[in-house]
């Protein structure tokens, strides 16, 4: 094709010229493009709403609680702090009461009180989307303006919890009515930053609330980005477009920590990933097989080689922040020789083949390709299948799969989240309950920590029901996600909440 | 010509039928319940079942589908499973986005593809045509996103001198424009080369030059203007298959465009939304088909006159 070789050397030339172009670069400071009082963060979706009883999604949230306030609020620490409410009571086992703050302002001017408290409640019974998140709570009862009464029908132990999530942020009577079927397109909340626009798909913007009851924030301007490609997030960031970016992908998490103009912040989050097995299902209702899994799977490795050390090994079902942890169980250590021996004596010396599902989240795919190659020096011969996300959820809650993998998150930080649902025998299948474990003594735990009102006996009920799990080994037990976010270094103040919504409250911007 | 144009208009009600069905019968036959999905991993049967109940879901097939389409026959889709807007807002909230991307894509690959076509086939087998075949090889096969990503990484990181993401400005516009637009080109130079090489053996091509007109013009008017109908209806093909499917591009960039909008509604199993997509997809591919057939008319007389 080529008439002589100078051209062809030409070609590859200009070719390579990009490719060694794109290669160097500096890292100096990086001089943002916004505006001195606009903060713009980048996320890798849309919100579906911002009415916070028809979604309960993470960016979505993420936009919320900076819109809305709760009656009670968790902190970093995963302290319950007082919010729109001033102060709370137990008043029965089945009572609890709110005095509420006064003078508080919705950013449509009207004014905060206990019928607005009803109104939210009420509505967010009716909501399909986040009724779980209120329990059992049966009754609203407005005492005065600025007295509330929530009411259960049993026993609720975690109730503050549960007020903390952004569901259960508070609503406008007035709002909601007028907006009708829109109110998810125009909200109204009490928080630090009232809706402006949002153009779909692209960007949300939120202006600063002067009058917001804990004083205006210093920033003015919040813009929430929709960026899907996790590099375009962290590119963002380098070029100054973007001032906060959320979740980091873990092969871009070194170019954020080597840049003189951008820092890491790495948090714990509430949520963790397992791998887990279907109890009723041979060879899987052998404990000493799943004990042996355990066994056999370096899972420090995984968080070396898939996350880029972005995790923690979970040797228990609940990580350290959430109430009712427990910190003294050991788990499983990486033991080959062990998982061999137990493999053997559940009659499986020669092992067995199985598979390994997955939905096609590259993370998880990569994490069963190493479970997989593991597994082959105990003899098990695991088959990865990628499954649709829909199909997922159908097919593991109707029970036809082996192993899978799959996370949750304790969103409340109480253990009645993280533990009811999955290892209830109340909640096999589409409940949670995947593992389709059962065990009446964990049961029994679980019932009492849902219901006790006596925070020690709660806490020893946990305790011990995660002894009882750890060692019945329904799942793999994998890692604890460790949550990052990478910012421009004129960005102060900003700090990661565990529950994976960050309130832009304290953030200013550093000229 | 009008009554063609009418005619045209009038397939338009059987292609959406046939569109709406299709669409409807795949995304009721995908495994995955749209309630479970709205409700998230941590839902409680009781909730799915209300919600599915709510939006009936658990009427037979064909009850659901005439329920559909009487009501988009009204012009009503319904609203958005994940937002609850009215899916035509949001699709019509995307679609600017999605034209200024496609026509500035469109644009840049017809300003590269026939110069560059043109000149490859007048210098056949010259060192120019075979590096214009090679770019067009490359432009060809290349993915898109790659190329959006190199391009992120020369001209944004590097070099700072255009936006990495987002679409307020033109600048915004430029990099997503192009390597939407670098496959088009290439494919654009091909048709273009192949096209103007077939011309130019033409017996009047030969005559043109005999009787001393000069070589651009013979090249320009003569050849150029007979060269142009498979090139045009090329155009018109891209053009309309970019207004559905620069979804890599768009996410690449964070382009808010309809691609998008419709993948994450497939994702979601959102139906109301995907079949307002597809439906205004398939409705915008048919009117720039019609476009392109109606041009031809005022580029080839003899197409015109069958236009009866």
């Amino acid at each position: 094709m080529f008439k002589n070789k100078k051209i062809l050397s030409l070609v590859i030339t200009i070719l390579t010229l990009s490719l060694v172009l794109s290669a160097c670069g500096g890292s100096k400071g990086i001089t943002r493009k916004n505006p001195a009082d606009t903060l713009v963060v980048a996320q890798g979706a849309d919100a579906k709403s911002l009415d916070p009883h028809a979604t309960n999604d993470q960016p979505s949230s993420r936009v919320m609680k900076q819109i809305y306030n709760t009656l009670v609020a968790s902190t970093v620490d995963m302290e319950i702090v007082p919010a729109l409410a001033e102060s709370w009571e137990s008043i029965d086992e089945l009572t609890w009461e709110f005095k509420l703050a006064s003078g508080v302002k919705f950013h449509n001017g009207e004014e905060f009180k206990a019928s607005d408290v009803k109104f939210t409640y009420d509505r967010m019974l009716a909501s399909p989307s986040v009724s779980h998140i209120l329990g059992p709570v049966k009754e609203i009862k407005v005492v005065d303006d600025y007295t509330v009464q929530i009411i259960t029908s049993e026993p609720f132990a975690p109730l503050l919890s549960h007020l903390t999530h952004t569901a259960s942020s508070i609503l406008n009577e007035k709002a909601v009515t007028a907006s009708g079927e829109d109110y998810g397109q125009n909200p109204v909340g009490t928080g630090p930053f009232a809706f402006d626009t949002w153009q779909s798909g692209d960007r949300i913007t939120l202006k600063a609330s002067e009058d917001y009851f804990q004083g205006a924030a210093a920033v003015k301007t919040v813009v929430f980005r929709n960026v899907p490609e996790g590099t375009n997030r962290t590119v963002g960031l380098e070029t100054g477009e973007v001032d906060i970016a959320y979740d980091i992908e873990p092969i871009d998490k070194n170019l954020v920590i080597d840049n003189a103009g951008l820092e890491l912040i790495e948090g714990p989050s509430l949520s963790s990933q397992y791998l887990g097995f279907n109890t009723q299902k041979a060879p899987f209702d052998n404990v000493k097989v799943r004990q042996a899994i355990n066994y056999a799977v370096d899972v420090q490795e995984i968080i070396d080689v898939v996350l880029e050390k972005a995790g923690e090994v979970a040797k228990s079902p609940l990580m350290e922040l959430i109430f009712g942890s427990n910190e003294d169980i050991q788990g499983y250590s990486y033991d080959v020789e062990k998982a061999k021996e137990l493999m053997k004596e559940a009659g499986f010396e020669n092992g067995f083949k199985t598979s390994i599902w997955t939905n096609d989240s590259p993370v998880r795919v990569r994490i069963a390709e190493i479970v997989q190659a593991q597994l082959k020096e105990i003899g098990i011969e695991a088959n990865i299948e990628v499954v649709e996300w829909g199909a997922f959820l159908d097919r593991t809650s109707a029970g036809e799969h082996d192993m899978f993998i799959l996370g949750w998150t304790t969103v409340t930080g109480d253990a009645d989240y993280g533990l009811y649902a999955l290892y209830h025998s109340s909640q096999h299948g589409d409940a949670g309950n995947r593992f389709f474990y059962t065990n009446p003594e964990v049961d029994k735990l679980l019932d009492i920590g849902k219901t006790e009102v006596d925070t020690d006996k709660r806490l020893a009920a946990y305790k011990e029901a995660q002894e009882i799990i750890v060692a019945d080994a329904p799942q793999l037990f994998l890692y604890f996600s460790t949550q990052n976010v990478g910012e421009n270094k004129a960005i102060k103040g900003f700090q990661l909440h565990p529950a994976g919504h960050h309130s832009l409250y304290n953030v200013t911007i550093e000229q | 010509m009008h009554k063609y144009i009418l005619r045209r208009l009038l397939l338009l009600i059987p292609v959406i039928l046939g569109v709406t069905f299709l669409v409807f019968t795949i995304m009721y036959f995908t495994p995955g319940d749209p309630a479970k999905l709205i409700l998230g991993e941590s839902a409680q049967p009781a909730q799915v079942e209300a919600l599915r109940e709510e939006m009936g879901l658990n009427d037979p097939f064909i009850v659901q589908y005439v329920r559909f389409i009487t009501k988009a026959l009204t012009g009503d889709f319904g609203r958005s499973y994940s937002t609850n807007r009215p899916v035509f807002d949001e699709v019509f909230a995307r679609f600017p986005a999605t034209l200024k991307l496609t026509a500035a894509a469109m644009l840049i690959a017809i300003a590269i593809g026939i110069p560059v076509g043109i000149i490859s086939a007048t210098k056949q087998y010259s060192a120019l045509d075979s590096i214009s075949m090679i770019g067009a090889l490359i432009g060809v096969s290349m993915p898109v996103f790659w190329l959006g990503l190199m391009l992120i990484l020369v001209f944004s990181v590097n070099l700072r001198l255009l936006p990495s993401s987002g679409s307020e400005t033109i600048k915004h516009l430029i990099l997503p424009a192009f390597s939407l637009g670098v496959g088009s080109a290439a494919i654009i130079t091909r048709m273009t080369r192949s096209s103007m090489l077939e011309v130019i053996r033409q017996d009047y091509i030969r005559t043109a030059r005999s009787k001393g007109v000069a070589e651009k013009k013979v090249v320009n008017k003569h050849a150029l203007k007979n060269a142009l109908i498979p090139v045009v209806t090329v155009v018109g093909l891209q053009f309309g298959g970019l207004l559905g499917g620069a979804v890599l591009t768009e996410s690449v960039f964070s382009w808010p465009g309809v691609g998008r909008l419709m993948v994450d509604a497939i994702r979601q199993k959102d139906s109301p939304m995907v079949l307002a997509s597809v439906v205004f997809i398939s409705v915008t591919f048919s009117f720039v088909n019609l476009l392109v057939d109606l041009l031809y008319a005022f580029i080839d007389p003899r197409i015109k006159s069958q236009y009866r």
